[in-house]
């Protein structure tokens, strides 16, 4: 059942995603807004596929890789969604969109019949744990595209040549504006995942701390973000440095959620 | 009534008469610019002499009169009219008139009018104030009844053509002027620039014009120096802005967003060490440096500064030639824009000319809409111009948006019932249709 609702949702992703590609060539408001109720519908199946498959299931769908990639592409839209209600920011829609429904077809590639939950997960640790950390680790993940797009966007301005396609990008301060956003949203969700991660841990492994690469990582990547943060406030670092920054921290999330299960093994290897 | 109709029988001609910068040059053109008092009396000589329709357009670029002549009264002798009318009004040579002006007819003519309406044909090319030059002239010549069913339909095709290349091409996008590059720049950097401030050193020309730009973004501080500080305060009270002495340039720095520079002074007022102890100062929120002054006031090196921007008048130059050259690759895909919709419209015009039926309900109904809005003028007491265009514009659209919906009926299905009932709901009488008929036959 839930995969009926998954693939219906991915289906509402493409076809956004054909909207937000065409929207790129033709600068037309209707292509855009069909796009952006695209999104939603699909964020809004999207949403009803994982709480059909929490019901099915019995547990939180966080604990595979298509279980994980699923919530975190959701995470993602959510996240972009909220930030287009502040911010006019469609043409990043054309970065997002694409790359959502790469995440969400690679995640169909994966096995998704549901399983039994491993007795080591089965804890009221697992949605807390994971909703905090994915939730963090989406927003970082839109900050990323946000800092590229405001490296390109501020090279034009200072080498003094535009792309045309430059004329519709957002404005640096608002480009600034949304990482700053990302920044102190992302942070929270982040400290509060490894926290109840270090909880969890030492109710199921025992000790709170035993430098698991997952752990380790995640740890290196709280400082790159606290250094960005500490930056920010007391010396004013904004601009190119907060976008490099936040480049460079992203590349720590990737090797702290994907690396590690990937590569390193260790005790936090369930998916 | 039935005059009307027997005229719109015969085939309608749209004419354009006129000069531009491209055939005149200014001498000619100064002399033959209407002004507005002179529209509507050169609008009244024309409906005196039989000219049914007529529009008359007149920027400091270009004088071009449309006209719609029908076959019995021919172009070529409204013209000659028109020439007679030109030699007295404005008391020019006939020979000016035969090598400066041009004449187009038909297909031509509307092709032309599009052309200019869209900015193709102006001296800028793409500017967007030709646009509300020509609405401008319309809605003059629509309330002095100097427009009727043809120049209607044409004009109103026109605004249609020219929003759709607004929309459809980029022609119009890149500003080309100094002030307006610095605008569209800030924007790049800011976004809305109504919370900005902005520092201005110089009191000049130059400066005075490109504040006017930025004042209409409505900036929340405009501070003024100069060397000559009555200078200053005279452009302050001119722009409502604050004047500041010159040496307070390195305090007022940390508190504005941008600063725009042209003073003739010789060396550099701005140099970088100020610039970066002035970066620590506003916790490098961004600064953006426009030096328009030849020699420059600011230092170049600057711009290597973090969260520093600055364009020179070079740059602003060189960026102006880019997008000029982009408005030229548009302007190729406007030109199609506009080939395509003169194919329609001559392709409309030439199906409303064979139907008698059509042109009689076109009238029944503007007759009908005209009376009425008449009526309503006189009830309403206090209507100031605006409305009254406004809601002459309304009532045609309505009209035609109404009527369209049965011509393309009678169009597409010609057959005798359906004409039938429509000959019965507007009235058309055998009494016309003989007339029709022996009109026919005449030609």
């Amino acid at each position: 059942m839930n995969i009926y609702f998954f693939y219906i949702s991915l289906f509402f992703y493409l076809l956004s995603t054909a909207c937000y590609l065409l929207f790129l060539t033709m600068n037309r408001n209707i292509i855009e807004k069909f796009g952006h109720y695209s999104l939603f519908s699909g964020f809004c199946i999207h949403f009803l596929a994982t709480l059909v498959r929490y019901f099915n299931a019995g547990y939180t769908p966080i604990t595979n890789i298509y279980e994980s990639l699923s919530f975190f592409s959701l995470c993602i839209a959510g996240f972009f969604l909220y930030l287009k209600r502040i911010y006019r920011i469609e043409i990043i829609g054309c970065i997002i969109l694409p790359i959502l429904s790469v995440l969400l077809i690679w995640a169909s590639t994966f096995p998704t019949e549901i399983r039994p939950l491993p007795p080591v997960l089965k804890s009221y640790w697992l949605p807390i744990h994971t909703i905090f950390s994915f939730v963090g680790n989406a927003i970082f993940f839109i900050s990323f595209f946000i800092s590229l797009l405001y490296l390109v966007v501020e090279r034009g301005i200072k080498k003094k040549k535009f792309p045309s396609i430059a004329t519709r990008f957002p404005s640096l301060e608002t480009l600034d504006l949304i990482n700053y956003r990302c920044m102190s949203y992302g942070f929270p969700f982040l400290t509060v995942g490894i926290i109840t991660g270090s909880i969890w841990a030492s109710v199921a492994w025992g000790s709170y701390w035993s430098w698991d690469p997952k752990e380790t990582w995640s740890l290196v990547t709280w400082i790159v973000y606290a250094i960005l943060i500490h930056n920010r406030l007391a010396i004013g670092w904004r601009g190119r440095k907060t976008a490099y920054m936040m480049i460079i921290g992203f590349f720590f999330i990737l090797i702290t959620f994907l690396g590690v299960n990937f590569f390193a093994g260790g005790l936090h290897s369930y998916i | 009534m039935t005059s009307d109709i027997l005229l719109l029988e015969k085939n309608m001609h749209i004419n354009v008469f006129g000069l531009n910068h491209n055939t005149a040059p200014i001498e000619i053109r100064e002399k033959l610019y209407c002004s507005e008092s002179d529209v509507p009396v050169i609008l009244k000589k024309l409906k005196d002499w039989g000219l049914y329709e007529s529009v008359v357009i007149s920027t400091c670029n270009r004088t071009e009169i449309y006209f719609c002549s029908d076959d019995s009264n021919n172009s070529e002798e409204s013209i000659k009219k028109i020439d007679a009318f030109l030699m007295e009004h404005f008391g020019v040579a006939l020979d000016w008139l035969k090598n400066y002006t041009y004449r187009f007819c038909d297909e031509e003519a509307y092709r032309h009018l599009f052309l200019v309406a869209s900015g193709l044909d102006s001296m800028v090319i793409g500017e967007p104030q030709i646009l509300g030059q020509v609405k401008d002239a319309y809605r003059m010549a629509t309330f002095h009844n100097t427009t009727g069913f043809f120049l209607d339909k044409a004009f109103h095709k026109t605004f249609n053509v020219a929003k759709r290349i607004r929309t459809e091409t980029r022609i119009g996008y890149n500003p080309l002027s100094i002030s307006s590059m610095a605008i569209e720049l800030s924007k790049k950097i800011f976004g809305e620039l109504n919370r900005k401030k902005i520092l201005v050193i110089g009191a000049g020309e130059m400066c005075e014009i490109a504040l006017k730009y930025f004042k209409k973004e409505g900036l929340t501080g405009i501070f003024i120096t100069n060397r000559t500080f009555q200078h200053a305060q005279k452009l302050a009270e001119d722009i409502t802005g604050i004047p500041c002495p010159l040496q307070d340039i390195p305090d007022l720095l940390t508190k504005v967003d941008m600063v725009l520079s042209s003073t003739g002074s010789e060396k550099p007022i701005i140099d970088k060490e100020l610039v970066v102890s002035i970066m620590k100062k506003r916790k490098n929120r961004p600064l953006f440096f426009i030096d328009i002054a030849m020699p420059r006031d600011i230092d170049p090196e600057v711009n290597h500064i973090e969260n520093v921007y600055l364009y020179d008048i070079d740059d602003l130059k060189g960026l102006s030639q880019q997008h000029l050259s982009d408005r030229l690759k548009e302007s190729e895909k406007a030109h199609t824009i506009i080939e395509e919709e003169v194919v329609k419209f001559s392709h409309w015009l030439e199906q409303l000319e064979k139907n008698p039926l059509i042109t009689h309900i076109i009238d029944v109904v503007e007759e009908t809409r005209s009376n009425e809005l008449k009526r309503m003028m006189q009830k309403m007491k206090y209507v100031d111009e605006e409305t009254l265009r406004n809601m002459d514009l309304l009532t045609r659209s309505i009209v035609n948006k109404l009527i369209h919906r049965h011509i393309s009926l009678i169009r597409q299905n010609g057959s005798p019932s359906l004409l039938e009932i429509m000959k019965q709901l507007f009235k058309f009488e055998e009494e016309n249709e003989k007339e029709m008929d022996s009109g026919n036959e005449g030609k």
